[in-house]
């Protein structure tokens, strides 16, 4: 069972303003397992700590205790030099605020992942096109962020978050800003990254709706997971 | 992933052209104030040089020099400190063919010549036979003076072809001159020669004038200046080393020769001093350098003050795109390559800002040179400094805000609002 295990995270803390008297736990002690090739959805409201722990399994901000296991490489072992390459190469990221580079058109904030893995500049540019067609945004290519709709921009995020073949897409509320029909959109992508190419995804989000079209959905709140549901595609509302 | 770099950096200048062409601004004055200084500087230096070098490179000046330029000097001393004619005999004699000649020169007036109601003025100038060769001298037509016109004082001249041309016109031929008698009006005293040879005028570097206001000289022998004159007063002699002889090292040597054979005359309060004009040159060439450096280096308070500039846009700009890095970071950029990318960015801009102030700076330079009357001689050395400065100061001032870029926290840079 724990050779398919892609994520490990054991009694996980998170605090700020360590060592005052102001100290404040945001995390109080996360234990999770995510396998390769599950959708989990993580569901909470805002303040739960939702955000501080996508934060901790992306990599973009350390634990103040407990440990976190990425793909085989403790990341609490890591020397900070290391962790940009193990975003680079492990996790792919999508936002609510989509964070596409402006003044950088679709094929390059694509590419940009690829540029720091250092992938040669013709097979950067080839795996782009696919994964822009991928997420239907072939004729796009060229336009910059500020010449795309909300739902144009996440799609460039997506494939950018698929450039490196990342082990783990992390979705951090990725329909949050788009009304519900481009959001439909965005989840199919994801529903199909998931079925036809076995992505392992993780989506942070408040929403038991969109929770709930997850096959696993955990809850959280106040810094503590208070449930964890397999959803068997059976009576989901 | 320069490239790369250099593509960013291009693409964030044109998204602010105004910011970054105020940015380039300083670096843009900067620079061209270095090129324009070191520009006129290099010239006026060369101009120098080469009016030296007109001179005669091999021509040594001796003259005897009171050790205290303060003590009062009584008729006596007047007297020490001036060469005889033996002791620059003694001197040819004691270095035969390492000299070329020795010159001698006093001046017998200046006046006027009139022919025919055209008038040219004139400075009368008692030579010796070494003159000719230390002043590079080139005789037209007819002769130099002979050994008795030099040893009798004779009335016998050397006149130019521009004075010639100023009294008779540009068709007459200047040979037709020779053996004719000229009157030469002195303060109202009439000096008579006969001429027997006609130099060509040389014009004085970086004078312009019309012909008709240049005052050429007429040579005569020395003899006759100081029978004019009723003086001998030799304060001062150029001796011409001969080719192939080093003359600065020369000119130690006769300084040597001379200090021991007028020792009694010189005493502890005079000296004698010889200066080649290799010497003189070099030291010249020092000099102008030394303060073309030290304007240069005025100049350069801009460069660096245009640097502060671009340190201060690459921060603002930093801070604008606090975002944009801190997704970069979570895409998996290396801290080093947030710097490379700024640095490039500060780099590109400063290297803009060179070659346009490199332009400009020659434009400048050459128009004030073209004004000032020299030949506009460019320092390349100044082109290649100025555009390794400019990356350096790209380097310099954008370093601490790409460092700042590139340390940030990505957490905290994707948060910034």
């Amino acid at each position: 069972m724990s050779k398919d295990i892609l994520l490990s995270a054991r009694d996980i803390r998170k605090s700020y303003y360590v060592g005052t008297p102001n100290e404040l736990e945001i995390l109080h002690g996360i234990d999770l397992d995510i396998r390769k090739g599950e959708f989990v959805s993580i569901v909470g409201q805002s303040g739960s700590g939702k955000s501080t722990l996508m934060n901790i399994l992306g990599i973009l901000d350390r634990q103040t205790s407990g440990k976190y296991v990425l793909d085989g490489v403790d990341i609490s072992k890591a020397p900070n030099k290391a962790l940009s390459s193990l975003r680079n190469k492990h996790i792919g990221f999508v936002f609510q605020t989509y964070n596409l580079i402006a003044r950088t058109d679709a094929i390059a904030n694509v590419e940009m992942p690829m540029l720091y893995a250092g992938v040669p500049e013709k097979k950067r540019r080839q795996r782009a096109i696919e994964l822009l067609e991928m997420v239907g945004m072939g004729e796009r290519m060229h336009h910059t962020p500020d010449e795309l709709s909300g739902g144009q921009k996440q799609r460039v995020a997506i494939a950018r978050a698929m450039a490196n073949n990342p082990d783990i897409i992390l979705a951090d509320e990725p329909t949050g800003a788009l009304d519900s029909k481009t959001g439909r959109l965005v989840m199919d992508i994801f529903h199909e990254l998931h079925e036809k190419q076995g992505k392992t995804i993780v989506l942070i989000t408040h929403s038991n709706e969109l929770a709930a079209e997850t096959p696993r959905i955990i809850t959280i709140s106040d810094g503590n997971i208070i449930s964890e549901k397999i959803n068997d595609g059976k009576g989901v509302a | 992933m320069i490239k790369e770099n250099c593509k960013l950096a291009i693409i964030s200048i044109k998204a602010n052209k105004m910011r970054a062409f105020l940015t380039m601004l300083g670096i843009i004055i900067g620079v061209c104030a270095v090129i324009a200084i070191m520009t006129v500087g290099n010239s006026m230096t060369a101009d120098v040089k080469k009016q030296l070098e007109g001179y005669g490179v091999q021509n040594i000046t001796i003259y005897i020099n009171p050790i205290d330029y303060n003590a009062e000097l009584s008729e006596a001393d007047n007297e020490n400190m001036q060469f005889k004619p033996e002791t620059l005999h003694k001197l040819s004699e004691k270095f035969g063919k390492r000299i070329a000649g020795v010159s001698v020169e006093a001046s017998a007036g200046s006046g006027s010549v009139i022919v025919d109601g055209k008038k040219a003025n004139v400075d009368v100038l008692g030579t010796s036979a070494g003159y000719y060769k230390a002043n590079k001298i080139k005789i037209l037509n007819g002769n130099n003076f002979t050994e008795f016109d030099y040893e009798q004082g004779k009335n016998t001249a050397i006149i130019s072809d521009k004075f010639v041309e100023q009294l008779y016109g540009k068709e007459f031929k200047p040979e037709n001159l020779l053996g004719k008698e000229l009157e030469i009006n002195i303060d109202d005293n009439y000096l008579n020669v006969t001429v027997v040879g006609v130099y060509e005028y040389k014009m004085e570097g970086g004078m312009k004038g019309s012909n008709k206001n240049i005052t050429t000289t007429v040579y005569v022998p020395l003899k006759s200046a100081w029978n004019l004159t009723h003086s001998q007063e030799i304060y001062e002699a150029t001796v011409v080393a001969a080719d192939g002889e080093n003359a600065s090292v020369l000119a130690e040597e006769v300084k040597n020769y001379l200090s021991e054979l007028l020792a009694n005359n010189l005493g502890d309060r005079f000296t004698v001093e010889a200066y080649s004009n290799q010497s003189m040159i070099e030291e010249n060439t020092k000099t102008m350098n030394q303060m073309t450096m030290a304007i240069s280096m005025i100049a350069a308070i801009a460069l660096i003050v245009g640097g502060i500039g671009v340190m201060n846009i690459m921060t603002v700009s930093i801070t604008e795109r606090t975002r944009e890095i801190g997704t970069r970071k979570a895409l998996g950029a290396p801290d080093g390559m947030i710097m490379l990318q700024f640095i490039s960015e500060a780099i590109i801009i400063c290297l803009i800002g060179g070659i346009i102030g490199i332009a400009l700076g020659l434009i400048l330079g050459n128009v004030a040179v073209h004004f000032m009357g020299y030949a506009p001689h460019v320092s390349f050395a100044s082109i290649y400094m100025s555009v390794g400065f400019s990356m350096a100061i790209g380097v310099f001032f954008g370093y601490s805000p790409a460092k700042h870029a590139a340390n940030m926290n990505p957490i905290d840079a994707l948060r910034y609002e």
